[in-house]
């Protein structure tokens, strides 16, 4: 980012091609809709472009980034309205394709309820949590990092990851209560 | 370590983060207390188990219109370096002056550039920069998973220096290694935009006595014949005499020995 920084655009390409989808992944965690989370990733790009002359090569790149994804985010909830949810059965479909190699149909078809059913926890924490939990679980963030972009202390980010976590394991066991009965 | 503490700590202990020394406390206090012990093995299971919930793929849409916008972007920012106009330009009289000016400034560069046969500083540097692009998208693209990211980015390699031996060695190694046909076929025909290398000519030939799929072996004997490489003519002689060549194979290249005689 330096370089681009420094002028030399084009380089923007190679930090595309290595943050891009993590940057995806995020925002469809984060909103559930994966048209949306592909005009958020090219907004982030163009804001990387736009504010190439802020970024300081002594702050993580990483969090920079994820600064001006929050930002974004946020600025398209405030366009479109609230945040809308994935479709379960699409989810349920998408899973029963990917696990389609493990080695029996019943294994198969529990693995594929359980994600479902933890894909609707994760669905349901509350945004907060949600989000720390992706940025701390799916973008392999560390919690320095984690703090710097939410603005906060690294041991505040270690408590409200252990909260999310908890979080997530109430309304996971509640649900599976829920398809129980 | 206090219950309060290993609370903390517990989902650096689930991702191997806490350090030898970390790890030893937080397995000291798990073996005295019980209550911490069953709630690291249940949540635990928890925080393992979001590995499993598969990774969502953009389309690649989201590659086209991040390289759309980035051509467009850089091409903002050079009309936006150039000096602005002024209004004194749109007289006649300045106009006449100024396309006269501009005349002998071109006639003066002109013959300074024939001269000493270099471009100016600025555009040879811009021109860099695109070449570097081109070649970083190239690159990039090839080494994806998806196969239609890597045929996009043999396309890409069209946009490449003809003298770019990075986008030439990619090429190569797709055609000798890539997994899938389409991929391999074309980056075969890209080849011919290297063809004023000499390197090209060999690859092609040390790539035809490698590959298998008979499409394949078509598409590089074609190859070897518009590149005219008479060194070609013992391995299509060994082709076009082989038992288990395809048939099509075989009188491809006794076609192509014929035509390179």
């Amino acid at each position: 980012m330096a370089e681009v920084s420094g002028g030399k655009v084009a380089r923007l390409a190679v930090l595309f091609e290595r943050y891009h989808r993590p940057l995806f992944r995020y925002f469809v965690s984060m909103n559930g809709n994966r048209e949306q989370a592909e005009d958020l990733v090219q907004e982030v790009f163009f804001r990387m472009l736009r504010y190439r002359t802020s970024y300081d090569p002594a702050q993580s790149f990483t969090a920079w980034m994820y600064q001006i994804a929050r930002n974004a985010g946020v600025d398209q909830v405030r366009k479109r309205g609230t945040a809308q949810v994935v479709d379960i059965d699409t989810f349920v479909d998408r899973r029963a394709e990917l696990v389609s190699a493990s080695p029996g149909p019943e294994e198969s078809a529990s693995r594929v309820q359980d994600l479902a059913l933890l894909r609707r926890a994760m669905d349901q924490l509350p945004e907060d949590k949600r989000e720390i939990l992706v940025l701390s679980r799916f973008q392999g963030m560390k919690h320095e990092d984690i703090a710097e972009v939410l603005g906060c202390e690294v041991g505040t980010v270690k408590v409200r990851v252990y909260r999310a976590i908890r979080a997530l394991e109430q309304i996971y066991f509640t649900l599976e209560k829920e398809k129980a009965s | 370590m206090t219950c309060e503490e290993a609370k903390t700590r517990m989902t650096d202990y689930w991702s191997r983060t806490l350090g030898e020394a970390g790890e030893t406390e937080f397995n000291a206090h798990l073996a005295s207390c019980e209550a911490c012990q069953s709630e690291v093995s249940r949540v635990g299971a928890l925080w393992q188990g979001l590995d499993l919930l598969p990774l969502e793929e953009p389309s690649g849409k989201v590659r086209d219109r991040f390289y759309e916008m980035l051509g467009a972007y850089r091409q903002g920012l050079a009309a936006a370096e150039a000096p602005p106009a002024k209004r004194w330009w749109s007289m006649p009289a300045w106009q006449l002056a100024a396309a006269a000016g501009l005349v002998a400034v071109g006639l003066g560069i002109g013959y300074g550039v024939r001269g000493n046969g270099q471009p100016p500083a600025e555009v040879s540097q811009l021109r860099e920069e695109v070449a570097n692009m081109r070649q970083l998208v190239a690159l990039s693209l090839m080494q994806q998973q998806s196969a239609s990211d890597r045929l996009r980015g043999v396309s890409w390699a069209y946009r490449a220096e003809p003298s770019d031996r990075e986008v030439l060695g990619a090429l190569v190694s797709a055609v000798n290694h890539d997994a899938n046909v389409n991929v391999r076929l074309a980056a075969v025909d890209a080849l011919r935009r290297f063809s004023a290398s000499p390197e090209t000519s060999r690859a092609a030939l040390q790539s035809l006595s490698k590959q298998t799929t008979p499409i394949v072996q078509a598409a590089l004997i074609d190859l070897l014949v518009e590149l005219k490489d008479p060194e070609a003519a013992p391995e299509l002689r060994r082709l076009s005499g082989s038992e288990t060549a395809n048939e099509g194979v075989r009188q491809k290249a006794q076609w192509a020995l014929e035509r390179l005689q």
